[in-house]
């Protein structure tokens, strides 16, 4: 189990999040959500260990209940951009995590090769990103946040730059390859949609300071999750989310 | 790629032939403004003079210009890892740059005497400064993104300023290449004419001395020829680097 205890993190001008404690088991999807500037991507980028040094955190991350400091192995971060690197090659790009983790190029590339037929880029191996489509860009994405074999996955808004349809696809497409290959997944979005639809567990944030403010599982079977199915749930996390902009 | 030039070579040439009429019509003496065919004729006349001092001064101004990048490459990677070292140092290089030319390639030739070194250390405080601008703001220029996911990786300072602040900085590095190149030629031939044996500054103050309109006009084409071979090896240098559809601008 992935942990952060008690984290509160200090800008200049006042705190930012405020005492925010959270779990990710391993295996599921926690969803973050609230409005804009309640804090959720400091809280990912914390537990990436990239927060910004004008941000002072206070707090701790734990993993199976030890502290840890990050950047840790055990988890990997997606950032909100595919940050693909335009001079490297599709197979390059893919390599990259298990280079810097201290594998030689062939051998990253040996285990970066397989996957790329079952992530639906087969033949993209030597291609630039800039010859691939916004979706295949991001299966790229998660090709190489996936094969660095962390236990738990942060994503900072990884469908936000996609079309709608493409958007729906990369979902599907995403716990599909969760399901094969599972990881305790952090998902930070503004998308109820996306937020209902892929997720075990869902966090409420509100902001001024950043805090959770609820916490909602999803308890519908992934199978039946039908507009109308999970309606009610929208419906309450909407309400949440525009009393909480309102204040 | 020959249609790219073509508008230039037909502005240049109908300049050339606008030129040549004027010359012609107006009977201007060519002691004052010889025409295109008569700076031509004089640089073939001439070449084998013009030649080896347009090689002296290509020479020194490639000699030059590569230590010169060498240095604005080794300052820009000490100065991008200690942010306080450029805050102090960035204003002593801006105030470097006020320093008249006029007034410091007599002083250089005075300090260094009439050899090699005087030359390439005016190339080098001309041109050092654009490359060191363009590779600092070049580093700049490196998406958050790119910096954050190889951070989230455990990647050092070092392995993130390899992998993606430099090559983040490519179009930066060759923008400031090709600025610096053509103020290479002109630093070198400055040099050379405030003092020197050898090179087109010496021969454009000889010429100039002579009334010869027609030599030293020769010697700006053979100088502007040495500018565009430079940067002809710029847009190879642009070429065997790029890598995928990295943008190959006009060198």
């Amino acid at each position: 189990m992935l942990e952060i205890k008690r984290l509160t993190i200090h800008s200049k001008t006042g705190p930012l999040l405020q005492d925010l404690s959270l779990q990710i088991h391993s295996n599921e999807i926690v969803a973050l959500i609230g409005a804009s500037g309640c804090g959720k991507t400091s809280a990912l980028k914390f537990t990436a260990g990239i927060l910004p040094p004008d941000l002072h955190p206070e707090g701790h991350l734990l993993l199976d209940g030890v502290p840890i400091r990050a950047p840790h192995p055990a988890i990997s971060y997606q950032p909100q951009s595919d940050a693909l690197f335009p001079w490297l090659t599709i197979a390059e790009n893919a390599a990259l995590g298990l280079e810097i983790a201290g594998l030689s190029k062939r051998t990253a590339r040996a285990q970066v090769l397989p996957l790329f037929a079952p992530f639906g880029l087969a033949g993209c191996e030597g291609k630039f990103p800039a010859e691939l489509s916004g979706g295949m860009r991001q299966r790229a994405a998660f090709l190489r946040t996936i094969v660095q074999d962390s236990r738990f996955v942060l994503l900072d808004e990884p469908f936000s730059a996609l079309d709608a349809v493409t958007r729906f696809r990369m979902q599907d497409w995403l716990l599909a390859r969760l399901n094969e290959r599972p990881r305790g997944v952090l998902l930070v979005t503004h998308d109820l949609h996306e937020a209902t639809g892929m997720a075990d567990r869902i966090l409420v944030m509100a902001a001024n300071p950043g805090r959770i403010i609820r916490e909602i599982p999803v308890t519908t079977p992934r199978a039946q999750r039908s507009e109308a199915a999970l309606a009610d749930l929208r419906a309450t996390l909407k309400t949440l989310l525009l009393k909480e902009t309102s204040l | 790629m020959m249609l790219r030039y073509l508008p230039t070579l037909v502005i240049g040439l109908m300049l050339l032939a606008g030129w040549e009429v004027y010359c012609t019509l107006a009977s201007v003496s060519p002691l004052v403004l010889p025409a295109p065919s008569g700076i031509f004729r004089a640089l073939f006349l001439n070449r084998a003079e013009i030649g080896s001092h347009a090689l002296a001064t290509f020479l020194v101004a490639a000699l030059g210009f590569s230590l010169s990048v060498t240095f604005a490459c080794a300052t820009s990677v000490a100065l991008h890892f200690t942010p306080w070292a450029e805050r102090g140092l960035m204003p002593l290089f801006v105030i470097s740059q006020t320093v008249p030319l006029v007034a410091l390639a007599p002083l250089m030739i005075l300090w260094f005497g009439f050899g090699l070194l005087p030359k390439i250390l005016l190339v080098i405080l001309v041109t050092f400064f654009p490359m060191l601008l363009s590779l600092l703001s070049g580093y700049r220029q490196t998406p958050d993104a790119f910096a954050d996911l190889l951070a989230s990786m455990g990647a050092s300072r070092w392995a993130i300023f390899r992998r993606a602040t430099i090559p983040s900085a490519r179009p930066g590095f060759l923008a400031g290449l090709r600025i610096s190149a053509t103020y290479a030629i002109v630093a070198t031939i400055f040099a050379e004419y405030a003092g020197a044996r050898q090179g087109l500054g010496i021969y454009i103050l000889s010429a100039k001395n002579n009334f010869r309109a027609d030599l030293v006009l020769s010697a700006v084409v053979v100088s502007a020829a040495l500018t565009l071979a430079l940067l002809g090896l710029i847009r190879l240098l642009d070429h065997l680097t790029a890598k995928g559809p990295q943008v190959r601008r006009d060198a």
